[in-house]
């Protein structure tokens, strides 16, 4: 393209754009790289070290002794996988079925879901309703009380909308149900939005602490981002305190709780950070389109 | 009538297959929003509520706190919209002096990433960020000469926390809308441009900004339609005793007054409250984006 030479002005640009990008970077590092260093030498990690010093794994294995921990990663684990699968059929089957020209009743239903879309009841309600139905402190409470998106299922019924009325018709005509012609037209031709709402349902899912938090409430019900938060927003170390204690009988060296903590973090991150390059290429693109089409 | 019926029958798989859809709408939307009648009513553990009208509604209005409370929500709210809002613009525009290359990408892959961490992360990560004794922010502050500063537990600088913070979660993400917009602009547009000697400047005044006219217009008015909403999972993460008086908003409000002291009546009276000007403002703005951009909500 002409004029796209290194001028001033652009090498300012780059200079403000780079600082910007490592505002985001070292932080997320620094984490990083206080987790894995070893325990004698994380004092000596500063504010902007995206190296680990004199690498270890000590903070992980702490953090993985605490029964606690191992057990919210599981229930994370469990309402993630379990509540995405459920999620995701439900969303694409509704979708389906509002999607269906001869529906009778799809006008109300759809102001309907606007109506929900935009009215929010808010927590004691919710709370309420989770009370009412036996919910309270089960995991299911967490799987089921978000399984469809109204939004994420708009998404998906644009794109049912997309594919060709014909192959449907024909697969009618071959004497497909409405039950067939779901599970071997719609689902096979529909991987890119599955993938792409499953990636919501996923990071919403795994992000969720505030619900958790008053919808569960034994310890053993506990999800990663509760506990993360006991650690680090409320400062409540005791379930990490045990563990180092555990240690420091074994004489390894006096645990930094700071590297603790990060370690606790990337622990709730990987997750996310495994998931990052398919996120990338769907969620951008989907927005990127979204963007477009409006 | 008669045809429909019948229609209907032909579809019967089609409403056994919406039957899970429904109910999960029923039990989780509709059921609490008929609970929310109780913001007229005294809750009983025992035997019936009984109906007190607007009681709770009188009581909300004299309580002080819940004027705050409403400062709190909208100032925090404006803050985030008027000093964010260009934020990503001016981050798309720089982006695209860049072509597809390997900086370009770079700068675009972390900057999305923080938009995918949940708040309690982005709160672990701004704690250490922000640390008086360790933190970089601090350490940068003090090589210039000045002294170390708590930010978040000062009242003057957390509410600007909160907006940092938030910038620093979204302003990648959001860019994107903005991007799609510039890569949608016609090539022979630029061109044409060069042709006519425009410099990069005029370029980017004159060819690329007219064409982000729509999205922008577009988003602030559904901002302004969710002025209500601050933050929940944000200030719930980054609130501590001596700045709750400042970043305290009504949905924290809500959870504290209703879930942690169970006065169930009054919280859902200040929820319904927020809940109605919320619905106002959401259909009012997006009637006035349809007038403007003739494009909705939905």
């Amino acid at each position: 393209m002409v004029g796209r030479k290194i001028t001033v002005p652009k090498l300012l640009i780059g200079a403000i754009l780079s600082v910007l990008t490592l505002t985001m970077f070292v932080p997320i590092m620094n984490l990083f790289a206080k987790a894995f260093s070893s325990p004698d030498k994380v004092r000596l990690i500063h504010g902007y070290d995206i190296w680990p010093k004199g690498f270890s794994l000590v903070h992980f294995q702490v953090v993985f002794s605490n029964p606690l921990i191992g057990r919210a990663l599981l229930n994370s684990l469990f309402i993630t996988i379990v509540g995405t699968c459920i999620s995701v059929f439900f969303t694409t089957i509704t979708a389906y079925v509002l999607t269906r020209k001869n529906l009778v009743g799809k006008t109300p239903l759809m102001i309907f879901l606007i109506i929900i879309m935009i009215f929010e009841p808010g927590i004691v309600q919710e709370y309420m309703v989770i009370k009412d139905l036996h919910l309270l402190d089960s995991l299911w409470a967490m799987v089921i009380y978000r399984t469809i998106n109204v939004f994420y299922l708009i998404i998906m019924m644009r794109f049912i909308e997309e594919i060709p009325e014909s192959l449907m018709e024909a697969a009618k005509i071959d004497g497909a149900g409405h039950m067939r012609t779901f599970t071997s037209i719609v689902l096979p031709l529909a991987k890119v939005p599955l993938l792409t709402i499953s990636m919501f349902y996923v990071v919403a899912r795994w992000n969720e602490f505030f619900k958790s938090s008053i919808f569960l409430s034994s310890r053993e019900n506990t999800v990663l981002q509760v506990l993360l938060r006991q650690f680090i927003v409320e400062g409540d170390t005791s379930a990490l305190v045990g563990s180092a204690n555990l240690l420091k009988n074994n004489n390894i060296a006096q645990l930094d709780f700071s590297a603790l903590k990060a370690a606790t973090i990337v622990i709730a991150m990987v997750p996310i950070l495994l998931l990052y390059p398919i996120i990338l290429k769907h969620f951008a693109k989907g927005v990127m389109e979204g963007g477009v089409k409006e | 009538m008669r045809s429909k019926l019948k229609q209907m029958w032909t579809d019967k798989t089609l409403y056994f297959m919406l039957l899970p859809g429904l109910l999960y709408f029923i039990i989780f939307h509709v059921w609490p929003i008929i609970g929310m009648k109780l913001a007229f009513y005294d809750f009983r553990i025992m035997g019936n509520n009984v109906f007190v009208g607007l009681k709770y509604f009188r009581e909300l209005f004299s309580t002080p706190i819940f004027t705050q409370v409403i400062a709190n929500t909208l100032i925090i709210s404006a803050m985030k919209m008027f000093l964010i809002f260009p934020i990503p613009i001016i981050f798309a525009l720089m982006l695209n002096e860049f072509m597809n290359g390997k900086f370009r990408k770079t700068v675009q892959v972390v900057s999305y990433l923080p938009h995918f961490l949940s708040w309690v992360v982005i709160a672990g990560i701004w704690f250490e960020f922000l640390s008086k004794s360790t933190g970089a922010v601090n350490a940068l502050i003090q090589l210039f000469g000045f002294p170390a500063h708590d930010f978040l537990t000062d009242k003057d600088s957390i509410r600007w926390v909160l907006v940092a913070s938030e910038a620093w979660r979204n302003i990648g993400w959001d860019s994107i809308i903005f991007l799609a917009a510039i890569l949608g602009i016609n090539q022979s547009l630029y061109e044409a441009a060069y042709v006519d000697g425009a410099s990069r400047w005029h370029i980017v005044t004159r060819v690329v900004l007219p064409h982000l006219y729509v999205p922008m217009v577009t988003i602030f008015i559904l901002n302004v339609g969710f002025i209500m909403n601050a933050g929940l999972d944000q200030v719930l993460n980054f609130t501590n005793d001596s700045v709750n008086s400042q970043i305290d908003i009504i949905d924290t409000y809500v959870y504290r007054v209703g879930l942690i002291n169970g006065q169930y009546s009054f919280a859902t009276a200040a929820n319904l409250f927020k809940s109605a000007i919320g619905v106002t403002l959401v259909l009012s703005t997006h009637f006035i984006s349809k007038k403007l951009t003739s494009k909705g909500a939905w």
